[in-house]
Parts: C-alpha cells; structure tokens; sequence
C-alpha cells in the first residue's frame, strides 16, 4: 500500500498508542500545513525540486502543490492572471530549455542500449570517451576560429615540394609539410585590418587559453567526482551488505545480461562468505614475507621493462634523427622508415602490458582492489615514462638539428597518432575477433573475452596526452582525434555485442571511475601542459618557419606586446599590472601563503566534521538502545493494564499514573535519555 | 468534436499520430495523437511540476502506456477517466519483463498496491527511477521495493527474498543465512535486528554506484 510520509510510522510504539481515526487525521493535517508553509517560503526553483523529490503519491503531490501555488498567489500584490501567466511562462521556458539542451545531446541512444545490454561499468567507459570527444571538439572549434582562418584568408606562400602520394596520411610530411596542418605553415605578421589582428597574440593566447580552460574543467570535474564517490569510508568497508541490496543494476533489460549479472552477484556472494572466514585465519608471517618478497620482485620487474623499453625508444629515436637528417624530400623509403619509432612504440605499448598481467599472476593480493590499482599504477608508469623520454629526445636534440622543428615535433605526433589508431583497430580484429573465436572453437576453457575496461581506459589517456602534447605544434590535430574517437566508439560497440562479454568484477566502478578522471589530470594534462609550457618559456623557435621566427622565445610575444601598450595612457593600467602584479615574484608568495591558510583551515574543519559524524553515530546507537528499553516499559505497563482491566477504571487511572510516575523515576538515572520522554506517553493511560 | 475523440477509436486503432481522419459516423475530422487533445495546458503543468519529466518526455510516456492496451487507454485524458492497466501488462514492458523485481515495483508504486497502475502511477515510478531523481528520493523507493511484508523494516525474511530473487539458487540454504545475517551486522546501526530507512539510507552512503545503477531507462 502506498502510504504518506505524513502519516505515523506502522510497526512503532505509536501503534500501540491507540490514537483516534480523529486524531490521526488531525496529525496529518498539522504536518501537511506545516509541510506547505515551508515549502512556500522557499525560492521558485528551489520549491519545484522540493515538491517533485518529496516522497509521496503523484496525487498526493500534486495537492499539495495546489495548496503551495495558492498560498504563493494570495501573497502577490499584482493582479492574480497576470502574475500566474508571468510565473507559468516562465516555468514553460525554462522546462523547454532542459529539452533542448537534451536534444543537443550526441549518442543518446546508443548510451541506452548500451547500458541496458552491458550495464553501467561498461557505460562509464563510453561515457570517458564522450567526455574526451568533447575536449577534441572545443579545441577544434577555437583553433580553426582563431588560428586557422585568418591564416588562410591571407595565405602566404606555400611551396609544396612534393605533389600529394598516399603515404602523407601516415607520416603527415611532404604534401603536409607547409600546410596550416602544422607550426610552420602559420605566419606571424599582423594582419592589417580594421582591428589589426596580430597573428603571434592570437596563436599564443588561443593555445594558453584552452590549456587553462582544460585545466579548469578537468579540476572541477575531479573534484565533484571525488566528493561524490569517495565519501566517508568508515564502517566496515569489505562489505556483501552493499553488494546484495545497492549494486543490483536495474538498467539492464537484455535477459541474457541479467542472467549473468545473477550468477556474478551469487559467485562475488560465495566469495566475500569465504573471505570472511578466511580473514579470521590469521596469515602467519612467513606468508607474509613471501607475499612481500614476491610483490617487491614483480615491481623490479615492471620497473625494469618500463626503463628498457623506454631506454630502447631513445636510442631508435637518436639513431633515426642522425639519419633523417639529410634526405631528399622525394625519397619514399626514407619517408617511410619515419614511421618505424612509432610503430615500436605501439608495440611497446600493447606487449608490456601483457607481460604486466602475466607477472601480476604470480602474485596474491588479500584486497582484489588492490590488484586492480596496482595494474592501473603499473601501465601508467609504462606509457608516461615512454612519453616523457620522447618528450625530452623532442625538446632536447631536435630544436639544435633539424631547421623547421616544430613541425617534425608535430609531425611526429602525428605519426604517433596515427599508428596507434591503427593497432587499436589491429587489437580490436586480433583481440577481441580472434580470440573470442579461438575462445568458443578451439580452445573451450578460455572461453569468451571479457572487456578489460582498466586497458582500454588507458588507451584512451595516452592517446589524450599525445593529442595535448601536439596540440601547440600542430593546432588541427584534434580533428584527427575527433574522427578517430568516433570510429573507436562504434567499432568497440559492435566489438561488444559480438566478441566480448561484460567484466565479472564491477565492483565500486564509481571510485575508478575518479581515479581514472585524476589520472586524466595527473599525470596526462600536467605533464602535456609542463611540455608546452617549457617550449614556449624557454625554447628558441625556429627562424624559417611558424609564427614566432626571429623571437628569442615565443613568451617574447607578451613583452612586445606589453610594450607596445605601455605608451597609450588608456592601455597603461594593463601594462602596469603585468609589470608590477604579474612579474613580480611576491604576488604569487602572497598567493600561495593565503591558499596554504585556507587549506589549513578547511582541513580543521574536516576533522571537525569527522569528529561530529563519530558522536552523531553513537547517538544512533543510543537511541537505539532508548527504544528498545521504552518499548519493553510500555509492553509491560500495557499488560498490567490489561490484567487489571476487569476491575474498575477509575482506581486504574491513579494507579497506573503512579507507576508511571516511579517508571520516570527509574529513568532518572540513565545519562543518555530525553528529559521529555514522557510527553511521548499518550495521555489517556 | 467530443463525440470523435470518443467513437473514432473504434474506427481507427492503429493509424499513427498527424493524419488528418475521416469519421464515418460524424464526417467530421480529428486529428490523432495532437497533444492538445489528450491533456488540458493545467495538467501538463502539473505532470512538468511535480515528476522530473519535460513535456515531449510526458507525451512519450503516455504514449508508451497507451502502446500496452490502446482498447483501454483513451485518447482524451482532460476529463481524468479512472483507467487502470492490470499488472500483466505492465509487467511485460520491454524495460521491465526481465528484472527480478518487477512486481515489487509494480506494487508499491501503484495506487492500490496490487501492482495495476493508472497513468499517474505510471509516470511516477519512471519519474523516481530515471536519472535525474535525488538520491534520497530513490533511496526511499528502493526502501519500498526491499521490504516485503510492507513493515517498514528490512527484516531478515525480506533479505531472504531478496537473495532468492537476486541469485539463482547458488547459494545453499546456510549460506543464505549467514549473508543475511552479515547485511544485518554491517548496516544495522541502532541494534534492532531490522534495518529502518536511517540504516538503509547511511549504507547506500557508502554505495556511490546506487544511483546509477537503481535506474530505468524508458
């Protein structure tokens, strides 16, 4: 039966209490009045969030709805249509807002099969890949507004050296080479308009523009995502309470995921049971070094394949430099032997995790979540060790050799790019194709592949580096990211539903999720913005080509820039805030001093907080306890009164009302107890 | 007009929404599906304010719940006809045919608590379960859905139901109870042997997955 929440709760003492129909009703009158005139008081959106989240039946809610728009009305002064059409329209507006804004949503659809087929764990990873799409499509948008066509509305002049071969698409030089695909084909005069647009600013500001805005938002993002997930992690934290009664997902509709989803929830059931009695067994402590000893090993290990494969990309990287250098523009081979550093890294990149997993077998973690981590740490390693050393090869050899180095950096972005798109492509057919056929035919025991969202995750985020990275040297890259995020996303979906099954352990996939999302911050953006910002404070540009020829570093733009601004009085107050606010070393100590306080502070407050929720909880207990011993008093006092019922009533009155009287003396005693716990009692005992 | 919106049903049945029509009783036309004729502007209103559902998600739905029995269902809902469907059909929305729980929803969001749901129930229940309802809203739902015998405690028995209905016999009987018995342990704050919705509502504290996986995507 559906019940209000006005109404007293069954199954308490009140029950006992035998109220009146009467009084009931007048109870619930009391609390729906009292229920409207807070509601009234709120502000209008805050009331309609209110109304639609309150607990009770549609009918019941729309009464009282009613009831709050009448009271709202008879306190206007304005006539009543007048305000209610103004406040109605209103509402409409708004209400066609949130359609529209949910008709501008990409994929929707797809989403909801997707969820409904494989549940949310796996949702999450096409919903990462949603959220990077939209990174690659605003710094699309902003690079072509402001970089890309002003530049080639007044073209300079492009030589192509070599008419257009195929092979362009993969290395991105010849045909490419002079176009604004890359640095060198931008030019950093001042286009003389009416607004004089100068080139060098726009390049400069756009870029440090998105990087902030990136930052921003991954920041915000991180942040909300960690509040949400990672909140108040005391009590028993391995729990099977959590499993049997919130982590049913009810989006699923296909019957063969839900039949699945059974027999995973019975089979994590069996084994949280048996972890529990195995926890009582305490581990003795040569296990315990062994266990020790084996995981130090396995982390040499890794560690060890991480710097030689790193080691390996330098040396190919420097050895290829040497020989790059001097080539005809014409000759195909060398073109090509371009691309055998990034399909090296690509294989790095798909064979060293597999090693990974493999020495991950040999050992034993007394927490599966700490497997995960430990995985997810490992492969992290691996690809930013391998992106920093080619970073460092980029910043450090090549600005000396090679005369337009923008450019080969970008290019060889590029090329990265691209050659990892294509063995993602490669790893989906052997993968997943593949070994779901071997799984099914050949061999029976493998049996159908599950899709490791950690992995694929992290492929993500490398290519999300690479793209950042380039970003500066090659300011139409995210096209190419937009396409391949694209491609990828249908390609998995159909590789799904065919190939792969959904993972067996969904467990708290809302706190890898964060951690996936601060893995996207740091060490991903941080790092691709530490990259471009070196270059841009420290590096000389090169002198042939790109925007900022003939600078000392491309930050020089700013200082020109500020020059030129320092003349004009009405322009002077800017100049004199950059001099004296922003380069002067003492705004950002006083900076840092006051977020440092802040932070102190807000920490307190957190221990605070804690130290609430712990009595708040004993409270709980207590009065938990407070029940229990009031529930037992009224039981008995009820069946004194019915033993002595048959007697008179009057006597009965006094009587009982000195036994409730030495009752509220025995109470007398107990610390934790409500002065007014005989207000509670009712009155016609 | 009135006359139309009535006996045309008869005539038309499955003739989808815009086509302008002939009656062959009146020779006067109706338009099908325009949604000026199935709710007066007040009642859109009501249904925008108190669900968390826009207007074009509104028509959808009350076109999802008129798909299930069109005989039933009328056009015309501005006079508020008292029209029920019975649970079997409900129960056998593509959305719900497969979930384990499907009459526990069924119940206690119908109005009578046997699981046949009017219209008003109907966009309810997907009101709360889609993805825009607060946590609390949803907790207080998946509350309902738990307790079986309607006591407003978890006790024991409901979690035995629940363990049935969520695994397919794999556990043996010991090992039900011992879960049981462990859910109780953990989430049972004031030692009542029983959780109450305090309990339920601090343990899905600690479950941040709960709200996206207690939703139903219509």
């Amino acid at each position: 039966m559906r019940r209000m929440s006005v109404y007293p709760q069954h199954g308490t003492a009140l029950e006992n209490l035998g109220l009146t129909a009467h009084e009931i009703q007048q109870e619930v009158e009391n609390n729906t009045s009292e229920l409207v005139s807070d509601l009234s008081d709120l502000s209008a959106g805050a009331r309609f969030q209110a109304i639609r989240s309150l607990p009770m039946s549609y009918n019941e809610r729309k009464a009282i709805r009613n009831r709050v728009n009448n009271i709202k009305l008879s306190k206007t002064i304005l006539p009543t249509d007048c305000r209610q059409q103004v406040s109605l329209s209103f509402r409409r507006f708004r209400a066609s807002l949130t359609s529209a804004r949910q008709r501008l949503v990409v994929w929707q659809d797809t989403l909801k099969e997707i969820g409904g087929r494989f549940g949310t764990s796996v949702l999450s990873y096409f919903l990462f890949l949603k959220w990077l799409l939209k990174f690659n499509v605003f710094s699309f948008v902003i690079n072509f507004c402001f970089i890309t066509i002003p530049q080639i509305v007044h073209a300079p002049n492009i030589s192509h050296v070599t008419g257009f071969r195929g092979l362009e698409l993969l290395t991105g030089v010849g045909y490419f080479n002079q176009t604004v695909l890359f640095y060198g084909g931008y030019d950093g005069e001042v286009i003389v308009s009416k607004p004089a647009y100068n080139m060098q600013l726009a390049y400069f500001f756009t870029i440090a523009a998105y990087m902030v805005l990136c930052g921003l938002s991954l920041i915000y993002s991180m942040s909300r995502s960690f509040q949400k997930n990672f909140v108040l992690e005391t009590g028993p934290v391995s729990g099977g309470a959590w499993r049997l009664l919130c982590s049913w997902d009810f989006s699923v509709v296909n019957e063969k995921a839900i039949q699945y989803n059974k027999n995973n929830l019975g089979i994590q059931l069996k084994e949280s049971l048996s972890e529990r009695l195995q926890m009582k067994n305490k581990i003795s402590l040569s296990d315990r070094i062994k266990h020790l000893s084996l995981n130090l090993v396995a982390w040499l290990l890794c560690l060890l394949l991480a710097l030689g494969s790193g080691a390996g990309i330098y040396f190919l990287g420097t050895e290829q430099l040497t020989f790059s250098f001097n080539q005809d523009p014409n000759d195909l081979v060398s073109e090509a032997s371009t691309l055998l550093l990034p399909v090296v890294v690509s294989l790095i990149n798909l064979i060293v995790p597999l090693l990974y997993s493999l020495i991950g077998k040999m050992e034993t973690y007394s927490n599966p979540r700490a497997k995960i981590y430990i995985s997810i740490a490992r492969n992290i390693i691996l690809k930013m060790s391998l992106l920093g050393i080619l970073c460092f090869y980029w910043l450090n050899f090549v600005p000396d050799k090679i005369p337009c180095w923008e450019s080969f950096v970008g290019q060889s972005v590029y090329r990265l790019l691209i050659i990892d798109f294509i063995f993602c492509l490669l790893g989906i057919f052997f993968g997943e194709f593949l070994r779901n056929v071997i799984g099914t035919m050949c061999i029976q025991s493998l049996g159908v592949p599950e899709f490791d969202i950690a992995r694929n995750v992290l492929d993500l985020i490398y290519a999300q580096t690479l793209a950042w990275i380039g970003i500066y040297f090659s300011p139409l890259l995210p096209v190419m990211q937009v396409l391949k995020l694209f491609i990828i996303f249908y390609l998995k979906k159909l590789s799904l539903s065919m190939n792969c099954q959904p993972p067996k352990h969904t467990g708290r996939a809302a706190q890898i999720q964060t951690v996936f999302i601060a893995l996207l911050f740091f060490p991903s953006f941080v790092g691709a913005l530490s990259m471009v910002a070196f270059t841009v404070w420290s590096l000389q540009p090169s002198d042939q080509c790109g925007p900022f020829q003939g600078l000392k570093t491309p930050f020089h733009t700013i200082f020109n820039w500020t020059d030129s601004i320092q003349g004009p009085p009405e322009t002077h107050w800017v100049w004199w805030i950059f001099e004296n606010v922003l380069r002067s070393e003492l705004f950002y100590y006083l900076i840092s001093l006051i977020v440092l306080v802040i932070t102190f502070f807000l920490w307190q407050i957190t221990q605070g907080r804690k130290q609430l929720i712990k009595s708040l909880r004993e409270q709980i207990v207590n009065g938990g306890k407070d029940k229990a011993f009031l529930l037992n008093k009224l039981q008995n006092i009820q069946r004194q009164r019915r033993e002595i019922a048959s007697y008179s009533p009057q006597p009965i009155r006094r009587s009982m009302r000195g036994s409730v009287r030495t009752v509220a003396q025995e109470f007398d005693q107990t610390t934790y107890y409500n002065p007014n716990w005989i207000n509670t009692l009712p009155m016609d005992m | 007009m009135s006359h139309c919106s009535l006996l045309c049903q008869f005539f038309i049945s499955e003739i989808s929404a815009g086509i302008r029509l002939q009656c062959t009783v009146c020779h006067g036309t109706a338009r099908m599906g325009n949604k000026q004729t199935i709710f007066t502007s007040q009642q859109l209103d009501a249904y925008q304010d108190c669900t968390y559902f826009t207007r074009k998600e509104i028509l959808r739905l009350f076109h999802r719940y008129r798909d299930l029995a069109p005989q039933l269902v009328p056009l015309d809902y501005t006079n508020e006809p008292d029209v029920r469907l019975p649970y079997e059909l409900i129960g056998s929305m593509p959305e719900l045919k497969d979930n384990p729980f499907r009459q526990r929803i069924a119940e206690v969001f119908s109005e009578d608590g046997q699981g046949n749901m009017t219209l008003d129930d109907f966009l309810d229940m997907f009101s709360v379960m889609s993805e825009m309802a607060p946590r609390d809203l949803k907790a207080y739902y998946a509350f309902k859905i738990y307790d079986f015998n309607n006591d407003d405690f978890i006790c024991k028995s409901d979690l035995e139901k629940t363990l049935n209905k969520l695994t397919r016999n794999e556990l043996t009987e010991d090992e039900v109870r011992m879960v049981c018995e462990k859910v109780i342990d953990e989430a049972d704050l004031d030692n009542d042997g029983r959780l109450s919705l305090e309990d339920f509502q601090h343990m899905i504290l600690r479950a941040p997955d709960f709200l996206s996986t207690f939703h139903i995507r219509i």
